[in-house]
């Protein structure tokens, strides 16, 4: 062993120690969830799924099929699934065209509109629901799937993400296309899109994490147990069924298996997001 | 708006040669503008700007969402501060988020802070502990919540498993008022991941210059990261405190989720009212007791007190930055 190696141990330990105490409620959300019943509740803790009797090796997907179909998260699951397949897209339409607007177009009074939304973002979640569930109520929408999409349609914080990216980019290429007799909107789909590719990808991932994760608009804005999206299910479903943790922690899983396989996969762009936005802001 | 002034005028004048070589540029360009923004702008007005304003108008009033809203004035501004017959648990609400704060942000950020450290001085394998330490971040907070109820369980939890270990007797976490607020804030602390990203960033923007010049001059390990590496990180810092206090006065799905169990009536906020969020207790007051002005009066008072810590922020940044 190297010298710096040997210096390095100690880091390294605390390092190990640290992404422990981060996953094991994970892992333990995981091996509660594929135990009977019985074998949850022993004086030690125990890891793996053994019967609590014999000690035998003894793993079920008896509390995943549960939940699915007798708890009605797997209809909470799709419900969830579509809402948020169908809401990110259209947000990040609507958020990208007025961005670049917001860069590239100068209207006037563009500046003067742009502030004032930006002062909304300060505006705390709270104080905006009693509100906007009466006008969802207004607009008919209170316990439907619009009454999740139609409020979360837009984001300010994204449109100033976007706008921010939008501007770095030279204003040569658009000029250069204009002259090639191309409109603004031609710009749009063709310069401006295919340059963002870095923006759109974060705006779009975090989106995808922060409307599947969204507890408390559904709380609000939904009644009828077929609509509930996972988050709300599962908050139910905790609060129903609070003895039976292998029946939550089942339920828990299915909430949080697909995030993490999205964090696997655009880990980079997620990281280099949260850096880019935290300093700018 | 194109003005009548603007339009009577030539529409090519020789002195703005600019405009023919452009035919973007003008008043169809404006009307391109507009259209772009006016999705946006419509959700903007509808759920953002409207609302602001309806819950500052409900603020004075009395109104269940169903009837007609009573004009009261500043009455339940004056009742939520003085009459603890009519609203028992006010202060009580203020008092433990002000204290969750307290806890859970400093403690956040210096997780925050030694796990960025640690990972810097790493190469090999720095991106597989920056993804696992991130994990929770991602985790939707009815998850979270779920999972820690489960972890905190006073008889089959593995916190307790853990801390018998060392020789701490059992304790029941979630139902003991004085120990409620250091486990939320340990979860807090848990979820660190953001703050520790953007640490990360804050610790490769310091330049190798200066951390070497420090070395040459001899300064040991310490002296280096508190004369240097922590001024350096001072701006990082600054914001993570100013948003860090931000999100703890707003905590609430969190604690919703960890104290609703045996039916969603019973949603009371933890013992003796010890995990009472300033924003669940709102949530209770609009959507369990149909109290709707008096719920947009606090939630108005919440806004103000967020105002003042931007307002001191920017006045902040803007000395850091003169």
């Amino acid at each position: 062993m190297t010298q710096k190696t040997v210096r390095r141990l100690p880091i390294y330990i605390a390092l190990i120690l640290l992404a422990l105490v981060s996953v094991v409620p994970f892992v333990w959300m995981l091996a509660t969830s594929f135990k009977n019943g019985p074998d949850v509740y022993t004086q030690v803790p125990q890891l793996l799924p053994l019967d609590k009797k014999t000690g035998e090796w003894s793993p079920t997907l008896e509390n995943y099929e549960y939940v699915f179909t007798i708890s009605g998260l797997g209809t909470a699951f799709w419900n969830s699934v579509w809402i948020t397949c169908f809401l990110v897209p259209v947000k990040l339409l609507i958020d990208a065209l007025a961005a670049y607007s917001f860069a590239r177009i100068p209207f006037p009074g563009r500046d003067k509109i742009f502030v004032l939304m930006l002062a909304g973002m300060m505006v705390p979640t709270i104080t905006l629901l009693v509100p906007r569930l009466h006008v969802t109520q207004v607009l008919g929408v209170y316990d439907s799937p619009w009454g999740i999409i139609l409020p979360n349609v837009a984001s300010v914080l994204d449109i100033f993400l976007m706008r921010q990216f939008f501007r770095t980019l030279p204003v040569e290429l658009e000029e250069a296309a204009r002259i090639d007799g191309a409109g603004r909107m031609q710009i749009f789909w063709r310069v401006i899109l295919p340059l963002s590719k870095p923006v759109l990808a974060v705006v779009t991932i975090t989106s995808f994490i922060f409307h599947w994760n969204d507890l408390v608009w559904p709380l609000i804005v939904l009644n009828d147990p077929e609509l509930y999206t996972l988050p709300l299910a599962l908050q139910q479903l905790a609060s129903t069924e609070s003895g039976r943790a292998y029946y939550i922690m089942a339920g828990a899983a299915l909430a949080v298996i697909p995030v993490m396989v999205v964090l696997l996969i655009f880990q980079r762009r997620i990281m280099q997001g949260i850096a880019f936005s935290g300093l700018k802001s | 708006m194109a003005s009548p002034v603007v339009a009577q005028r030539p529409a090519e004048t020789p002195a703005r040669p600019g405009r023919r070589r452009r035919p973007g540029i003008g008043r169809r360009d404006h009307l391109i503008g507009w259209l772009l923004i006016a999705p946006a702008m419509v959700y903007f007005i509808i759920f953002l700007l409207y609302p602001a304003l309806a819950a500052l108008y409900y603020s004075f009033t009395e109104w269940d969402l169903h009837s007609a809203p009573i004009w009261v004035g500043l009455q339940n501004y004056i009742d939520l501060f003085f009459d603890d017959v009519k609203y028992p648990h006010f202060w009580k609400s203020v008092q433990v988020t002000l204290q969750y704060t307290l806890v859970a942000v400093p403690l956040t950020l210096v997780t925050a802070l030694a796990q960025a450290l640690l990972i810097n001085s790493i190469r090999r394998g720095s991106n597989l502990f920056r993804l696992l330490l991130f994990l929770p971040v991602v985790t939707a907070e009815a998850a979270v919540g779920a999972i820690w109820r489960w972890l905190y369980d006073p008889q089959y939890g593995v916190i307790n498993a853990v801390i018998g270990l060392v020789g701490i007797p059992r304790q029941n976490w979630l139902n003991t008022p004085e120990l409620v607020i250091p486990a939320l804030a340990f979860i807090a602390a848990w979820q660190c991941g953001i703050s520790m990203i953007i640490y990360l960033a804050g610790l490769k923007s310091i330049p190798e210059s200066i951390k070497e010049a420090a070395v040459i001059d001899g300064a040991s390990p310490v002296q280096r990261f508190f004369k240097v590496i922590v001024p350096m990180l001072r701006p990082t810092t600054f914001y993570l405190v100013v948003t860090g206090i931000i999100a703890a006065l707003q905590v609430f799905g969190l604690v919703y989720v960890i104290f609703s169990g045996g039916g969603n009536r019973s949603v009371t906020g933890g013992p003796e009212q010890s995990g009472l969020a300033y924003v669940l207790h709102i949530y209770l007051y609009a959507f369990r007791y149909n109290a709707m002005g008096a719920a947009c009066a606090m939630s108005f008072i919440l806004l103000v007190f967020i105002m003042i810590i931007t307002f001191i922020q920017f006045k902040f940044m803007k000395q850091e930055a003169s």
